[in-house]
């Protein structure tokens, strides 16, 4: 079937504009804009298992990664597998582009929990995952002391808000840096605080929305409070920028992924500490995965499953993380002595896995994030009080499930 | 005497041009001011103690630094490899565009310039109402109609939506000018009875030339101009990308790699900079010539 | 079939003509009939349906006005013409009038005319997008130019981020859609200004008429209908106008510079949902075709009033 399929369907092309896929040859994207050493390791392997087979790993950067995977399936014209956020697995299984994946249950048992839940939709799992991260506070000790403070973790929202108000009143500098431009990774550091405070946003069983309750409106009011101490213009600005004002020292402190001791300059002294906890909860944060998922009806659907499994798995996952500097995505003291992350860096991401919460999976994930995105900006460009702004988005959002 | 202006008038005219050229030109200055300066001075402000307001030295240091050079010229080739086929692809497209709508301006302009027949307002108005549209409106039913003739992902991809959109403003430009040639040479010719298609290739054409370069070259700035959107909605495939898509994904990345970023760009329209300064003389001639009436 | 080919033939010189004149522009016709024609009657046709990511090649089904009702009664619908219709009245109205005083610059008798003239011109040939960048870059507020400039002539004491607050990232968009619409306008409004006839002019100067008044009385009333149909074009243009909102806020803090056609654009092509997008679409031809309509037929009667002469459709 697929051959005649094939065949007509170059007949009616012609002139040759499109080269004919090769036979043996699996399509994988990349998002982020680079193909990492650990993974480009597997798919060497891969290649010399497989003889005759080749795998052109296309790097995309970030920004238009998701929707190109995307289009290119719904167009009938899938890759073979991609690299991408959790968040789209949803809506690709829905629309039937993607199929579910097999994950051995001695392999299930190895991630940190949490985990599968950001890829398991309808009982099934959707995709690999293949990197995660959890975040926490970075504090710039330096004009922390300029400030008149002792440089120390802050543990309540209050005490958060205190160490910004005094770096913002005695220092050139702002005392937080606050994200809230419309990208994913301000509803990203929204839920960081809306998880530690007790909140939630849906009820992955029920797939009831949970978003609109005290806790969230508090929430939202912390972050509304946090813009009177925070960089100029909030909504200008998302977490990759924030990490720029943070190296000029314009800014005191603000939320970012392990990578972030690797981005930071090193004339900053800096502490790394847990997300503050706010008056209804403990401190938490927030769990986010990117997986593999495979294409239904790609030239070679079989490679490219195989592909997809032997990148995630165990040894080849643990060097990924590893050499990344990623959260590390499975409980690999189980598997092996010597891991990475005893160090105190990593105490402060590790620790709060088990009382962080995910990344929600909904199937419109636009939806989820333009309504979250609306309120944070709403509240920082005083266009409503809380309690509506979080009203508003719960309606946006039950749309969207 | 008319034309005198006092030296007050000269003055006022002198610095309004002055500004507004200022403002035509500003991003494009600012744009190689920061393609000079490494990323670390980019992400900077200028340094203003507490309580106090910055001065204009401030202001001027983020100008200057001791670290300028032409680094992000050299480093942006290998940030994004396929830079130099960007540029390629632009212009390609640009040309490709360019020589098929002229194909199809070309005779179609004629007929409007010259003949009277049933159907001429209407069909006229017809193409004009075209450009009431942009390409955005037409993006899903273009896309899948691509697909389904298996276009996608192709050169043909961005020519094809490029070149439909192009033809009306050609064709009405287009007619304006041959409008202006004496009817009167083809009448001779006529009288010595050569056929219409002999008129217009060797009568009208040859004196149609300066009004088709003009119309060429509009056309091509038109299409350099709109690849933008077709690009990134038809076309997956890195290799046909055209520069500003390709430019797109220096923000693609964890850090904006703005330096390098405005170097590719301004390397990217020097081409196009280059066609407009030769071509200019006889393109500001040609439409300042009052040839275009509307 | 000799009949048939008799009847073909033309029999007068008019037929022969007519004939002749459609077959050359038959292949401008075919392409806008395939590339537009179809893909607008298939807009509208996928306005009435739920189409979506799943259904992109088939297997949408129709919903009759539902997409419709969804739209219009939107919450956001009435600001979002609204803030279109601003948007391009303001826009188009701030070229005309920088066009009419380049135009009038570039038009007087200064050396180095060529220069000016050839200096005017790179917004429009530069790609909208490298030039958004650019402004994007200048907007910003921490470390772009304008706000670094106004922080220290002493408007404000700390950066501003243009593009944060839903005012200044509409008139920045605005700004930025001036910018590269600016020159060709100018151009225009040049080569219709060089067009009126010098006579006109040495006649009122000998008159003792002052410039102003030689502009106001000569040259606007000449080149008015080169105004008035660069107005509509340029109208027309703006209100569709996609890259710039797009490139520089995306549609803007909380909505703030959400046009109708970044509407469409959102809920077609970023969220997938192409039956409520293509309603959108569909609208914003209604919405404009109606304006144009509006604009010509005011045109008419001021025509008549006034009696300007060439005044071409």
């Amino acid at each position: 079937m697929k051959n005649i399929t094939k065949a007509l369907f170059l007949a009616v092309i012609g002139a040759g504009l499109i080269a004919p896929v090769q036979a043996e040859e699996v399509h994988m994207i990349m998002c982020g804009g680079e193909i990492r050493e650990a993974d480009q390791a597997v798919i060497s392997a891969f290649e010399s298992k497989h003889s005759g087979v080749t795998v052109n790993a296309e790097a995309v950067p970030w920004g238009t990664c998701q929707d190109k995977s995307m289009t290119l399936a719904a167009a009938g014209d899938p890759v073979g597998l991609a690299y991408m956020g959790s968040r789209t697995l949803k809506q690709l299984a829905r629309s039937g582009l993607i199929i579910p994946v097999d994950i051995s249950d001695e392999q299930q048992g190895m991630y940190q929990p949490g985990i599968l839940n950001t890829v398991t939709d309808g009982g099934k799992t959707w995709g690999f995952p293949h990197a995660f991260s959890t975040k926490a506070l970075f504090i710039n000790c330096g004009l922390v002391e300029e400030a008149g403070m002792a440089c120390v973790a802050p543990k309540t929202w209050a005490g958060m808000y205190n160490m910004a108000k005094a770096i913002n009143d005695n220092t050139s500098a702002a005392g937080v840096g606050l994200a809230a431009k419309d990208f994913d990774n301000t509803m990203h550091q929204f839920l960081n605080y809306l998880y530690s405070n007790g909140g939630s946003v849906s009820n992955a069983d029920t797939g009831e929305i949970t978003f609109n309750s005290p806790e969230t409106v508090e929430t939202l009011e912390f972050v509304g409070k946090l813009a009177g101490v925070a960089q100029e213009g909030p909504s200008g600005y998302e977490r990759s920028q924030l990490t720029q004002l943070y190296n000029d020292g314009q800014i005191g402190m603000y939320i970012n992924g392990p990578w972030g001791a690797g981005q930071h300059n090193d004339n900053i002294a800096e502490i790394v500490v847990p997300i503050p906890a706010g008056p209804s909860g403990e401190s938490g944060t927030l769990l986010i995965t990117d997986s593999i998922a495979v294409f239904k009806g790609s030239a070679n659907e079989d490679l490219a499953m195989e592909l997809a499994s032997m990148l995630s798995s165990g040894e080849a996952q643990y060097d990924l993380d590893m050499s990344w500097g990623l959260t590390p995505i499975m409980q690999y003291e189980k598997m092996m002595d010597d891991v990475y992350y005893t160090t105190d860096y990593w105490k402060v991401f590790v620790d709060p896995i088990g009382s962080g919460g995910p990344e929600p999976m909904f199937e419109d994930f636009k939806a989820l994030q333009a309504g979250i995105n609306s309120a944070i900006q709403g509240i920082i460009l005083g266009e409503g009080s809380a309690a509506d702004l979080v009203a508003e988005a719960a309606e946006t959002l039950a749309e969207g499930l | 005497m008319m034309d005198k202006y006092t030296f007050l008038q000269k003055i006022g005219i002198y610095s309004s041009l002055a500004l507004f050229i200022l403002f035509m030109l500003l991003p494009f200055v600012e744009m190689f001011i920061a393609s000079l300066r490494p990323l670390t001075h980019l992400f900077s402000r200028p340094d203003v103690p507490v309580g106090e307001t910055m001065t204009f030295m401030d202001f001027m240091s983020r100008f200057y630094s001791d670290k300028m050079s032409f680094q992000a010229y050299r480093d942006m080739w290998v940030t994004v490899p396929q830079l130099p086929r960007y540029i390629f692809n632009s212009v390609f497209l640009s040309t490709a565009v360019t020589f098929f709508s002229m194909c199809f301006i070309v005779p179609a302009a004629y007929a409007y310039a010259r003949f009277d027949f049933r159907g001429k307002t209407t069909s006229l108005t017809l193409f004009l109402a075209v450009n009431m549209f942009s390409g955005a409106v037409l993006l899903i039913p273009l896309y899948k109609l691509l697909r389904v003739y298996g276009l996608l992902n192709t050169y043909w991809a961005m020519i094809i939506p490029g070149v439909a959109f192009l033809i009306p403003t050609g064709i009405w430009l287009l007619k304006s000018f041959l409008e202006k040639i004496p009817y009167e040479l083809e009448e001779a010719a006529f009288v010595d009875g050569a056929s219409r298609l002999y008129t217009l290739r060797r009568v009208i054409l040859p004196l149609a030339v300066p009004g088709l370069i003009v119309v060429g070259v509009a056309m091509f700035i038109g299409a350099y101009a709109q690849q933008f959107l077709f690009a990134i909605t038809f076309n997956q495939d890195r290799d046909y990308m055209p520069l500003p898509a390709g430019i797109f994904e220096f923000i693609g990345y964890q850090d904006v790699l703005w330096n390098e970023m405005m170097a590719a760009s301004l390397v990217g329209i020097l081409p196009v900079l280059l066609i407009f300064l030769f071509m200019q003389k006889h393109l500001i001639a040609g439409l300042t010539s009052g040839a275009v009436k509307e | 079939m000799s009949n048939l080919i008799q009847m073909l033939k033309p029999k007068t010189k008019s037929q022969t003509t007519t004939l002749f004149a459609w077959a050359l522009i038959a292949p401008a016709a075919l392409v806008m009939f395939w590339i537009v024609v179809w893909p607008l009657y298939e807009t509208f046709r996928l306005s009435f349906t739920n189409s979506n990511l799943g259904t992109l090649m088939g297997g949408a089904e129709y919903i009759g006005w539902e997409n419709y009702e969804k739209a219009i009664g939107g919450r956001k619908f009435p600001s979002i013409v609204t803030r279109t219709f601003y948007w391009m009245f303001l826009s188009v109205g701030l070229k005309i009038v920088l066009g009419l005083i380049g135009a009038s610059l570039l038009a007087s008798n200064i050396r180095a005319r060529g220069v000016f003239r050839a200096l005017v011109m790179p917004p429009w040939i530069v790609p909208i997008a490298i030039g958004c960048f650019g402004w994007l870059w200048l907007y910003n507020g921490h470390f772009g130019l304008i706000s670094n400039f106004i922080e220290m002539v002493g408007i404000t004491d700390g950066p501003f981020s243009f593009l944060a607050y839903k005012q200044s990232a509409f008139y920045s968009a605005v700004v930025t859609d001036v910018w590269i619409g600016t020159p060709m306008v100018t151009l225009f409004f040049l080569a219709a200004i060089q067009g009126v006839p010098r006579d006109l002019y040495e006649a009122a100067y000998v008159d003792g008429a002052s410039r102003w008044y030689r502009f106001r009385r000569i040259t606007l009333p000449q080149i008015m209908p080169t105004i008035v149909s660069m107005a509509l074009l340029s109208a027309i243009w703006t209100f569709n106008s996609f890259e710039i909102i797009w490139i520089l806020t995306e549609g803007g803090p909380r909505g703030g510079t959400t046009t109708l056609i970044i509407d469409t654009f959102k809920t077609a092509i970023f969220s997938y949902k192409f039956g409520a997008g293509a309603t959108r679409a569909v609208l914003v031809v209604l919405i404009l075709g109606v304006f144009s309509l509006i604009y010509l037929t005011v045109l008419d009667k001021l025509n008549k009033r006034y009696g300007y002469s060439g005044v071409q459709k």
